[in-house]
């Protein structure tokens, strides 16, 4: 399960226009993966590592 | 040949200034070409130095994976030029402060839901973010462009794609007809 899904399951109320927007997901293509580069949502809560994990 | 001006800052420094009759005209700093002043031929007009007014051009042989929903950093194997090696590992820092015209022109995938866009990232984060198509049933490709200040040590320039089919697919250039370019319009 990728970043983006376990966010969603976190907030299934997101949009992907979210991930446009005030949030910003990002892979540096270096293989380190996925990460969370910009959190700016209104209301919710940037998950923490441990809801990720 | 031209003729030179040289300003030298060896010994006693000063201007050193040799003639010829190429009709062109050579600006040095301690030897070194900035410049080239000519009125016909090729080359007529200013000509910077290649060192002084860096420019690249880069494209990939193949497409980058991106997770759906994620900005991901384009891959670009491929340079078309780079006259002052300042293209590397996917990163453009040039090291000559100026205004620089960067445009990104990546491919997306096909389907029928989602969001592809480009956008152009400076120094690690979003910084012009290009157009976005939706519905993308045929691929499309989606293009950024930009003149950004680079302060020609620190600063860098990167492209990054988005898209949002639903999984994972794959974006970015895969043909010389894609690509990632930059070139000094000005210095600082």
């Amino acid at each position: 399960m990728n970043l983006y899904e376990k966010i969603k399951i976190i907030y299934p109320q997101l949009e992907d226009k979210d991930f446009f927007t005030v949030i910003h997901l990002q892979n540096d293509s270096d293989g380190k993966g996925d990460y969370i580069a910009k959190w700016e949502h209104p209301t919710l809560a940037k998950p923490t590592d441990e809801e990720l994990a | 040949m031209a003729s030179i001006i040289n300003a030298s800052s060896s010994g006693a420094g000063g201007l050193i200034s040799t003639g010829d009759s190429s009709g062109s005209l050579q600006l040095q700093s301690n030897g070194v070409t900035v410049a080239t002043i000519a009125a016909s031929g090729v080359n007529a007009g200013i000509q910077m130095g290649a060192a002084f007014a860096p420019a690249f051009s880069a494209y990939s042989t193949t497409l980058t994976s991106a997770s759906n929903a994620t900005w991901t950093k384009v891959t670009f194997n491929t340079e078309e030029f780079d006259t002052n090696s300042n293209f590397a590992s996917n990163r453009f820092t040039p090291t000559v402060a100026g205004y620089y015209q960067v445009n990104v022109c990546i491919s997306g995938p096909s389907s029928t839901t989602g969001i592809i866009a480009v956008n152009i990232y400076k120094n690690g984060a979003s910084f012009k973010i290009g157009n976005a198509i939706s519905n993308i049933t045929v691929g499309t490709y989606v293009v950024a462009a930009a003149l950004i200040y680079c302060n020609g040590s620190t600063d860098y320039i990167e492209a990054y794609a988005i898209q949002s089919t639903g999984g994972t697919a794959n974006v970015g250039s895969n043909s010389v007809e894609f690509g990632f370019s930059a070139s000094m319009v000005r210095s600082a």
